[in-house]
C-alpha cells in the first residue's frame, strides 16, 4: 500500500440539481508532493476539495485515499479553509489543542503541545487571548497550527491566504513550505494566484473554466528546494513556467468572460 | 461631535442632577398643590416609607417572595426552553411540525394565563412561577433555537475535520453557539421574569411585591403603591447589574461592543 497516491480522482463529476460543475475529473496526488489545484474564480476548486475531505460526496466517480476508497470524513486530512474557522469561545491555547482533545490525547498531552505551537508559530504571551484579539495573520497561523497539531497525513487548503497583505501572505507560505518539507505530509493547495501556486507547489494543475469544469493541465514544478519565495519570483525557470502556464489559464479567464457577459 | 467621548465621571454626575432636578419637580409641583398629592405622593414620602418598610423589615418578606418566585420561573423556563430549542434545533422535521403551535403558544398574551395559573396552583408562589415560566420559555426557546440552527456550518466543518463526533460537534460548537445567543437574551429574559411574576401577585396574592401595591391601591394609598414601584426599580437595576456581571464573563470572548472600547488588537 506504501506506493498508493496519497490522493486519487477516479471520473469524479459534480452536479448541482441540473448545473453540472466538475465534470469527468481524474488526478493523482503522490505520497509527500505539493500539489496546487489552479483555476478561475468559481470554476469549482473548493467543490473538488470539499469532496477530497469527505465533506460532499460525488455525484460520479470515486476518490481513493492512499488506497482506500474514501466513505464518510477523510480521517487523514486537515482542512484549512479560506475564511476563518476558529471556535470564537476558545482561546487560541485551546483552539490549538482542539484536534488533540477530540482524539482523545490528555489535558496535560495536548496543552503541552499546544504550548510548544504557540511558540512555533510566533504567539508567545498570546495563548489565552481569544480570537477577536487577534490581528488576520495571527488568526492564521492559530489556524495553521490547528490543522498541524493532529499530525495529518494529508493537508487541504482552500485559499487559505487569500485576505492577507502581500508580506503576511509571505510570511505565511514561508511557514507552509517549512512545515510541509519538514512533516512528509502531502499538501493540496488550491489558489487562483499562480505565482503562489508556482512558488509553493511540486505539480500544478489547470482546471478549465465553469459550468463543466474539467482538467485542461498538468505542470511538473522542478524548481530546486528549499526555495527562497522572495527571490524565487525573479528565478529564470519561475518566469518561463508562469508564462507557459499563464497562457492556458488566461484562455479558461477569458472564456469564462464571455461566459458571464453574453 | 463624533469622536468626542464624555468622560465617566462628568455622565454620571450630570445623571445625578437630572435624577434631582425631576424628583425636585415633582416634590414642588406637590407642596404646592399645582399636582394633587391625593394622587401623586410627594418623593419625600416615598422616600420615607420606603425607609420605613426596611427599618420595620416589613418588605423583605414580599421582596424575597417576588425573587424567589423570579429566580425559579427563570431557571425552570430556562432549562425547559434551552432543551426544547436544542431538539428543535437539531430535530428540522419536529420544529416544521410545531412550528404552528409554538407560535400560538407565543402569540397568547401572557397576562391571561394568570387567572387559570390562580385556579391551578393557588395564591401561592407557584402561580406565579407558572406565569413566570410561560415567559421566559419562549425567550430561552427561541435563543436556544437560533443559536443552533445560525452557527456558521464552516466552523462545524472545522470541527469534523478535526475528528469531532456528533456529539463533540454539539459540545463544542452548537452549545456554545446556543449559550452566546441565550446569556446575550439574559437581561431580557430576567426582566420579564419579574414583570410576568408581579402581575401575577397584583392579580391574586398573599405576599410579594405586586401584592403590596394592590393593597395599597385597594385603599387609595399613592404613597404605598409609589413606594412598591420604587422597591421594585431598585430591585430590577441592582439584578440587571448582576445579569451584566455574569453576561461580561460568560461572553469574554466576544469583542466588546461599545465603541470607546480599548482597542486590544495588538500590532502585528
Amino acid at each position: 500500500m506504501n506506493d498508493a497516491p496519497a490522493v486519487a480522482v477516479r471520473n469524479v463529476s459534480k452536479a448541482f440539481g441540473s448545473f453540472v460543475a466538475l465534470d469527468n475529473i481524474s488526478l493523482e496526488v503522490g505520497a509527500c508532493r505539493f500539489v496546487s489545484i489552479v483555476g478561475p474564480s468559481g470554476c469549482g476548486k473548493s467543490t473538488l476539495l470539499n469532496m477530497i475531505a469527505g465533506l460532499s460526496l460525488p455525484s460520479e466517480g470515486q476518490i481513493e485515499v492512499f488506497g482506500h476508497p474514501l466513505a464518510g470524513i477523510n480521517r487523514r486530512a486537515s482542512y484549512m479553509f479560506q475564511r476563518d474557522a476558529l471556535l470564537p469561545w476558545k482561546t487560541v491555547l485551546a483552539n490549538i489543542q482542539f484536534g488533540l482533545r477530540l482524539r482523545g490525547y490528555g489535558r496535560e498531552r495536548s496543552l503541552e503541545e499546544a504550548q510548544a505551537w504557540v511558540r512555533r508559530i510566533g504567539l508567545d504571551g498570546f495563548g489565552n487571548h481569544y480570537p477577536y484579539q487577534l490581528s488576520g495573520g495571527m488568526r492564521k497561523r492559530v489556524a495553521i497550527a490547528q490543522c498541524w497539531t493532529v499530525k495529518p497525513d494529508l493537508v487541504l487548503m482552500d485559499e487559505p491566504f487569500s485576505a492577507l497583505d502581500v508580506h503576511t501572505r509571505l510570511r505565511m507560505e514561508g511557514e507552509i513550505l517549512t512545515l510541509s518539507s519538514s512533516s512528509k505530509a502531502t499538501v493540496i493547495f488550491v489558489t487562483h494566484d499562480l505565482e503562489e501556486a508556482i512558488a509553493l507547489s511540486d505539480e500544478v494543475f489547470l482546471l478549465s473554466a465553469s459550468p463543466r469544469t474539467r482538467i485542461v493541465g498538468r505542470y511538473s514544478i522542478d524548481l530546486p528546494k528549499p526555495r527562497n519565495l522572495i527571490d524565487i519570483k525573479s528565478d529564470l525557470e519561475f518566469q518561463n513556467l508562469y508564462r507557459t502556464i499563464w497562457r492556458d489559464l488566461r484562455k479558461e479567464v477569458l472564456k469564462d468572460d464571455a461566459g458571464t457577459h453574453s | 461631535m463624533p469622536g468626542h467621548t464624555p468622560k465617566k465621571s462628568r455622565i454620571v454626575i450630570l445623571q445625578l442632577l437630572l435624577a434631582v432636578a425631576m424628583l425636585g419637580t415633582w416634590e414642588y409641583c406637590s407642596a404646592s398643590k399645582i399636582v394633587d398629592p391625593f394622587f401623586f405622593s410627594r418623593p419625600s414620602e416615598i422616600a420615607l416609607r420606603v425607609g420605613h418598610w426596611a427599618a420595620t423589615g416589613f418588605i423583605w418578606p414580599h421582596l424575597l417572595t417576588t425573587l424567589l418566585e423570579t429566580v425559579l420561573s427563570f431557571f425552570i423556563g430556562s432549562c425547559f426552553g434551552s432543551v426544547f430549542g436544542f431538539a428543535l434545533g437539531t430535530l428540522p422535521t419536529a420544529a416544521a411540525l410545531l412550528d404552528p403551535y409554538i407560535r400560538v403558544g407565543n402569540a397568547l398574551p401572557r397576562v391571561v394565563l394568570a387567572p387559570i395559573f390562580l385556579l391551578w396552583f393557588g395564591l401561592g408562589i407557584w402561580s406565579k412561577v407558572a406565569l413566570g415560566v410561560t415567559v421566559v420559555f419562549f425567550i430561552v426557546f427561541f435563543n436556544t433555537f437560533r443559536g443552533i440552527r445560525e452557527v456558521d456550518s464552516l466552523l462545524i466543518d472545522n470541527a469534523r475535520m478535526l475528528g469531532a463526533s456528533r456529539r463533540q460537534v454539539a459540545r463544542h460548537v452548537l452549545i456554545p453557539s446556543a449559550l452566546t445567543w441565550i446569556f446575550s437574551s439574559l437581561h431580557i429574559s430576567v426582566g420579564m421574569a419579574i414583570v410576568a411574576v408581579v402581575v401575577g401577585e397584583y392579580l391574586g396574592a398573599s405576599k410579594g411585591v405586586g401584592y403590596l401595591i394592590a393593597q395599597a391601591e385597594g385603599v387609595f394609598d399613592t404613597t404605598g403603591m409609589f413606594a412598591g414601584m420604587a422597591v421594585l426599580a431598585l430591585t430590577v437595576l441592582l439584578i440587571g447589574a448582576i445579569v451584566g456581571w455574569a453576561e461580561r464573563r460568560m461572553l469574554r470572548w466576544k469583542p466588546p461592543q461599545a465603541s470607546n472600547a480599548p482597542d486590544r488588537i495588538p500590532p502585528e
